[in-house]
C-alpha cells in the first residue's frame, strides 16, 4: 500500500529515521534512500518532511548533527543517533510491534477479508 | 541573479549571522544538497533532466514550506542558545567582578559609599518631586479638576430689606453651565473646639458642600455622606476624620449617630471618612456649608471675620481649564460698563487644581533636583577616576585575558559588571539613607499634600534609584572600560614596565584632569548657589521687622457664643484674663490682638475711604489689615510710634479712633500729617458712613510674614468690637517655660474649661513658617559641602597618585638641583591650575544658572558679587590645601632611591 504521509505517518516517521540511523551516521538524502530502499518503495513519503522531523529528533536529544563533507565531496549535514536515541528506538520500536500485531490479530479474524495478505509463516 | 540583487540578500543575511551563524544558508545548503542528490539518481535511472528536475520537486514536496518550518526552529533555537551564553557571561562577570572588588575593600567601600551619597540624595529628592509634581492629585479624575477663583457664591445680603442688586456672576451661575462644568463643590477652612470625646481639644474643622467628596471620589469608610438637605440647612451633622476617629474615639465603630460638641453645640456623627483622605490639609472633621453661607451653628463660629472659601470645579470631559475660563469670562458681560471694566482675565479665573497646590514649591523643589543631580555628577566624575586609576594598576591583568582570547567586547562587558555592581550597591544603601531623610523632605511638600501624598519610598522611588545607579554604573564606567580594553589589545610589546606606566600615567593624566575640573565646576557652581541661599537667610532672619519677636509668649483661643454672646461678656473676660496675667510673674505687658501676627496667613483687610476724598475708579481702593488690639500690644511687640498717640483705655465707641501705619498714612494723606485726619470703612451705597480718627501714626512693621514687605495697617480699639477668635500675646523677661506654663494658668483661672491652642513663643511660630525655605537652604548647603569635599578629595588623589607615578623624575629633578621648594612650587602650580581651570568653568556655568534660584532668595540678587568671588577663593584655597599632601610627599622623594627604581 502507498501509505498517505499525512498524520498516520508523522510518530513512524521518527522511528524509521531513528531505525535508519542505527548502524551508522547518515545525511537527510541518505535516510531518504535507505528508507525507500529498505521498503522496496513501498512506502512514499513527501522527502521534504525527514527535515524538520530530524529537527524534532534533534531537539529531544535522540539525534546529533554536524556538518561533514559527503562522499562526492560537497558540505552536507550528517546526523547520527545518540544513545537515548538508541533507547528511545528500542522502546518504541517494541511498542509498534506489539501494536501492528494486534490490529492484524483483528483484521484476520473470521470473516476473512479477500485479497489481505496473510503473513509468511506463523 | 544580478549584483544588486546578491548584495540585498547578503545585506540583509547579516542580521541573521546576529545570532551566530548563518541559519538561511545552511538551511539553503542542507535542502540543496537533497534536491541535487535526489535529481542526479533520477537522472542516473534514464530520465531527463527538466523530468528529473520536476520529479524532484514533487518527491520532496514543497520547498518553501519545509525552508521556513525548519528557519523557525532553527532561529529559535539559535536565540535561546544566545540567551543562555549571554546570561552565562553574566554570572561569569558578577562572580569575578565582586572577587576582584573584595580584593581591595578600602576602594570599594569609599567608591560605595560616595555612590551611596550621590543616588540617595536624588532618590529622596526624586520621591518628593515624584508625590508633589509628577504623580496627579490623589483624586478621582484628578486632571479634571480645576479651581474657581474671583466668583463668590450668591449673596445672602439685603439692603434696606431687599435683595442686594447682583454685581457680577456667582458659583450658581457658573454651575449652571452644564456644558462645561460637570460638578462643583466649595469648602471653607477653620477651627473650632470639640468635646464629648477623650478629651477637649482645638480641631481644624472644614465646611464643605455635600457635593465635595463624590466629586473628589472621597467614599466614607463608615456611615454615609451629607445629603444635600443637610448642605443647605447646614445641619448639625458631621463627618470625622479617619484620624480623629481613632485618636479620639478609639476606632469604635458604634460612633456613629452619637453626638458631639462642637464649641458647645452638639452634632451627631454621620460618618467617619476613608483613611487617605484629608482635604483641605490638616483637616479632623467636615460639617456642611449651605451657599449662601449663614453665620449660624458652630460653622458661623469656626472663622473669625470672613469666609475663606474656596470652590473646584470638575470640568466635563475633554473640557481644559481656560475654555472654562473663557465662558467664565463671558458671564461678566452683563455687568460689564464702561465705568468698571472686568478686571480678570480668563485664565486667572478657572485654574487646573495641581497648578494651584504645587505652584510655590515646585521651583524650590526642582532646584534641589537639580542640585542632586550636580552633586551625583561630582561624585561619578570622582569615581571615574578611581576607575582610571585602578585600570591603570590592572593592565598586566587585563593583557593576560586579552592573550587569552578575551575580546574586546567581553572584556568592556566584565569591566563594566564591575562597574554596575559598584553602583548598585551604592544604591541599595543610598536608598537606605533616603529612607532616613524622608522626614526632613516633608516641610518642602506643598501642605495640601502632606497628608495626602507624602514622599515615600514606593516602588516608582525604587524604579527610580535602581536605573539611576545602573545608568551611573554605565556612565563611570565606560570609560575605564573601553580605555582599559583598548589598550589591553593594542601591542604591548616587552617594553619596560616603568615604561609602560609612565606613558600610561601621562595620558591617562589627561583623561583625569578633565574629570578633575569637570568635579571642581559642578562643585563651584553648588558652593555658588549655598552661598546664595546661606545669605539670603541670613537676611531674612536679620531683616528688621519692625517687631520684637523675642521674649514674647501666645497662646490662640476661641470663646464659645453660647456662653459668650454680648460684647460686654466677652470683654470681661478679656479683661479678667489681661488683669491675671500682668501678675504672672516676668511678663511686663499683656494684650488681645483679633489675629497674631507673623503666621503668613492673609487675613482680612476692610476698604477704606480718607474723608472728603473723592472715590477715583481708576484707583484701586485701599484694603488696610483689619486689626483690633487692646492698647499694650504696642508695648509687647515693641512698635514705635511715628506721631500722635496709642490707643488707651478711655478710647471708647462714642469717638472711634485708631492707629494706623506709616504706609496707610502715605497713601490717603500724601505729605500731610495723619493725626486728627479721619477715615470712614467701606460703606454701603445708601450707608451713613461711620468715620474714625486717627490718633496715632506707627512705623511700618511686617504683620503678616516675616519675609513679605508690610502693607497698610490699621490697629482699632479691641474692646469696640470684642471677638470670639483672639490671639492673646504676652511680652515678659522670665524664660519661655515659665512665661508660657503662667499664661495658660491665667486662662485657667479666669474659665478653667475654656480650651486654649497654639500655645508657643512667637519667635518659634515664625521659625516655623519660614521652615520651607530653612530646609532648602540647609539641604543646599548640605550639597554644596558634599560637593566641595568630593571634589577635593579628586584633586588630592589625581596630583597624589601623578606623583606616585613620576617618582623617578622628581628624583632626578632633585639630584639635579632642583632643591625641595622647586618641587613643591612644581606640583602646587598643577595643582593650582586644575583649580583655575574648574573655577573658571563653574563661575560661567553659576552665572548662567543663577538666576533660577531668584524667587528663592530675599534681599539678596542672584548673582551677588560677594558670593560669586568669595566661594571661588574658598574652593581655591580648598584646593591648595588638597594639594599640600602629596606636593609634601613629592618633596621628600629620596633622589637616590627613586632613581634607582627600575
Amino acid at each position: 500500500m502507498a501509505a498517505g504521509t499525512g498524520d498516520l505517518l508523522q510518530g513512524t516517521l521518527g522511528i524509521l529515521i531513528l531505525k535508519a540511523l542505527q548502524p551508522r551516521e547518515m545525511h537527510g538524502y541518505a535516510v531518504a534512500r535507505w528508507i525507500q530502499e529498505t521498503t522496496g518503495d513501498v512506502l512514499q513519503i513527501e522527502e521534504g518532511s525527514l527535515y524538520p522531523a530530524l529537527r524534532r529528533l534533534e531537539d529531544k536529544g535522540f539525534v546529533e548533527a554536524q556538518w561533514g563533507i559527503s562522499d562526492n565531496n560537497r558540505r552536507a549535514r550528517f546526523y547520527a543517533i545518540t544513545p537515548q536515541g538508541r533507547e528511545h528506538l528500542r522502546n518504541d520500536a517494541s511498542t509498534w510491534m506489539r501494536f501492528a500485531e494486534a490490529v492484524m490479530v483483528v483484521l484476520r479474524t473470521e470473516p476473512s477479508l479477500v485479497g489481505v495478505p496473510q503473513p509468511a509463516a506463523v | 541573479m544580478r549584483e544588486r540583487e546578491i548584495k540585498a540578500i547578503a545585506e540583509w543575511r547579516k542580521y541573521l549571522r546576529f545570532w551566530g551563524r548563518d541559519v538561511q544558508r545552511d538551511i539553503d545548503d542542507e535542502l540543496r544538497f537533497h534536491l541535487e542528490m535526489r535529481e542526479q539518481d533520477f537522472v542516473a535511472s534514464g530520465m531527463t533532466s527538466s523530468d528529473a528536475h520536476d520529479a524532484t520537486l514533487q518527491r520532496f514536496g514543497s520547498v518553501d514550506e519545509v525552508t521556513r518550518a525548519l528557519r523557525a526552529h532553527d532561529i529559535g533555537r539559535e536565540r535561546s542558545r544566545h540567551r543562555v551564553e549571554v546570561f552565562e557571561t553574566i554570572a561569569q562577570d558578577v562572580r569575578y567582578g565582586a572577587r576582584k572588588l573584595m580584593q581591595s575593600p578600602g576602594f570599594t567601600i569609599a567608591v560605595v559609599l560616595v555612590l551611596a551619597l550621590g543616588i540617595g540624595i536624588n532618590s529622596a529628592i526624586f520621591s518628593a518631586v515624584d508625590a508633589a509634581l509628577l504623580r496627579p492629585l490623589p483624586f478621582r479624575d484628578a486632571e479634571r479638576l480645576a479651581a474657581l477663583r474671583v466668583i463668590r457664591p450668591p449673596s445672602a445680603m439685603r439692603i434696606n430689606g431687599a435683595p442686594a442688586p447682583k454685581r457680577a456672576p456667582d458659583t450658581d451661575d457658573v454651575a449652571a453651565m452644564g456644558d462645561v462644568i460637570e460638578a462643583m463643590g466649595s469648602y471653607a477652612p477653620g477651627s473650632l473646639n470639640l468635646s464629648g470625646g477623650n478629651e477637649p481639644a482645638r480641631v481644624k474643622v472644614a465646611l464643605a458642600t455635600p457635593s465635595l467628596f463624590p466629586m473628589l471620589g472621597a467614599t466614607p469608610a463608615l456611615g454615609r455622606n451629607f445629603v444635600n438637605a443637610e448642605g443647605s440647612e447646614q445641619a448639625n451633622v458631621v463627618m470625622l476624620s479617619y484620624g480623629v476617629w481613632r485618636r479620639q474615639y478609639g476606632g469604635d465603630s458604634s460612633v456613629i449617630g452619637r453626638s458631639i460638641l462642637l464649641n458647645g453645640l452638639p452634632y451627631t456623627v454621620i460618618g467617619v471618612m476613608e483613611k487617605k483622605f484629608i482635604y483641605p490639609a490638616g483637616t479632623d472633621l467636615w460639617i456642611p456649608l449651605s451657599l449662601p453661607f449663614e453665620w449660624k451653628g458652630a460653622g458661623g463660629e469656626a472663622f473669625h471675620n470672613y469666609l475663606p472659601l474656596s470652590t473646584i470645579v470638575k470640568l466635563k470631559p475633554g473640557v481644559d481649564a481656560l475654555t472654562a475660563g473663557k465662558r467664565v469670562r463671558a458671564l461678566y458681560a452683563p455687568f460689564e460698563t464702561a465705568e468698571s471694566p472686568v478686571k480678570h482675565t480668563a485664565a486667572e479665573l478657572v485654574l487646573p487644581l495641581q497648578e494651584t497646590i504645587v505652584k510655590d514649591r515646585r521651583t524650590a523643589l526642582l532646584v534641589l533636583m537639580g542640585a542632586a543631580v550636580l552633586v551625583l555628577l561630582t561624585a561619578c566624575a570622582n569615581v571615574t577616576n578611581l576607575l582610571l586609576a585602578r585600570a591603570a594598576a590592572r593592565r598586566r591583568e587585563i593583557e593576560i585575558r586579552a592573550a587569552l582570547g578575551a575580546s574586546r567586547t567581553r572584556i568592556v562587558q566584565q569591566l563594566l559588571t564591575e562597574s554596575v555592581l559598584l553602583s548598585l550597591a551604592g544604591g541599595v544603601l543610598g536608598i537606605a539613607f533616603a529612607y532616613s531623610g524622608l522626614r526632613l523632605l516633608t516641610t518642602l511638600m506643598p501642605p495640601q499634600l502632606v497628608d495626602l501624598a507624602p514622599p515615600s519610598i514606593d516602588s516608582r522611588v525604587l524604579g527610580f534609584s535602581l536605573l539611576l545607579a545602573t545608568m551611573t554604573g554605565l556612565l563611570f564606567g565606560l570609560w575605564p572600560a573601553f580605555g582599559a580594553a583598548r589598550k589591553s589589545t593594542t601591542t604591548t610589546a616587552s617594553s619596560k614596565r616603568s615604561n609602560s606606566a609612565g606613558a600610561t600615567a601621562r595620558d591617562g593624566r589627561t583623561l583625569r584632569s578633565i574629570f578633575v575640573v569637570s568635579e571642581m565646576a559642578f562643585a563651584l557652581m553648588l558652593l555658588i548657589g549655598a552661598g546664595l541661599m546661606l545669605r539670603s537667610f541670613r537676611e531674612l532672619v536679620n531683616t528688621d521687622s519692625g517687631v520684637q519677636i523675642d521674649r514674647v509668649a501666645t497662646l490662640e483661643l476661641t470663646l464659645p457664643k453660647a456662653r459668650y454672646d454680648n460684647g460686654q461678656a466677652v470683654m470681661g473676660f478679656y479683661n479678667a484674663l489681661m488683669e491675671r496675667m500682668r501678675r504672672v510673674p516676668g511678663v511686663t505687658a499683656a494684650a488681645v490682638i483679633n489675629e497674631l501676627p507673623l503666621r503668613g496667613e492673609s487675613g482680612i483687610g476692610l476698604e477704606v475711604i480718607a474723608e472728603g476724598a473723592i472715590q477715583d475708579p481708576n484707583k484701586e481702593p485701599l484694603y488696610p489689615k483689619y486689626l483690633r488690639v487692646t492698647p499694650e500690644y504696642f508695648q509687647v511687640m515693641g512698635i514705635q510710634l511715628r506721631a500722635g498717640r496709642a490707643l488707651s483705655d478711655l478710647d471708647n465707641r462714642k469717638q472711634p479712633v485708631a492707629v494706623i501705619n506709616q504706609a496707610m498714612a502715605d497713601v490717603l494723606w500724601p505729605g500731610q500729617s495723619a493725626v486728627g485726619k479721619r477715615f470712614a470703612l467701606g460703606t454701603m451705597p445708601g450707608e451713613v458712613p461711620s468715620y474714625i480718627t486717627v490718633a496715632g501714626v506707627i512705623a511700618n512693621v511686617r504683620s503678616q510674614s516675616i519675609d513679605t514687605a508690610p502693607t497698610a495697617q490699621m490697629y482699632l480699639p479691641f474692646s469696640d468690637s470684642p471677638e470670639l477668635f483672639s490671639g492673646i500675646i504676652a511680652r515678659g523677661t522670665g524664660d519661655p517655660k515659665t512665661m508660657l506654663a503662667g499664661l495658660q494658668a491665667a486662662v485657667r483661672a479666669v474659665d478653667a474649661s475654656q480650651p486654649i491652642y497654639n500655645l508657643q513663643m512667637l519667635d518659634q511660630a515664625v521659625s516655623k513658617t519660614i521652615a520651607p525655605r530653612r530646609t532648602n537652604t540647609l539641604l543646599i548647603a548640605t550639597f554644596g559641602l558634599l560637593a566641595v569635599v568630593l571634589a577635593a578629595f579628586g584633586v588630592y588623589a589625581v596630583i597624589g597618585y601623578g606623583v606616585s607615578q613620576r617618582t623617578r623624575e622628581i628624583g632626578i629633578r632633585i639630584a639635579l638641583g632642583a632643591g625641595v621648594g622647586g618641587v613643591l612650587r612644581m606640583v602646587l602650580r598643577e595643582g593650582l591650575i586644575l583649580g583655575l581651570i574648574g573655577v573658571l568653568v563653574g563661575l560661567g556655568g553659576a552665572w548662567a544658572l543663577s538666576r533660577i534660584l531668584e524667587s528663592m532668595l530675599y534681599g539678596v540678587s542672584a548673582r551677588d558679587p560677594f558670593t560669586f568671588v568669595a566661594a571661588p577663593l574658598l574652593l581655591i584655597g580648598i584646593t591648595v590645601i588638597a594639594t599640600l599632601i602629596p606636593a609634601r610627599t613629592a618633596s621628600r622623594v629620596d633622589p637616590v632611591r627613586a632613581i634607582r627604581i627600575e
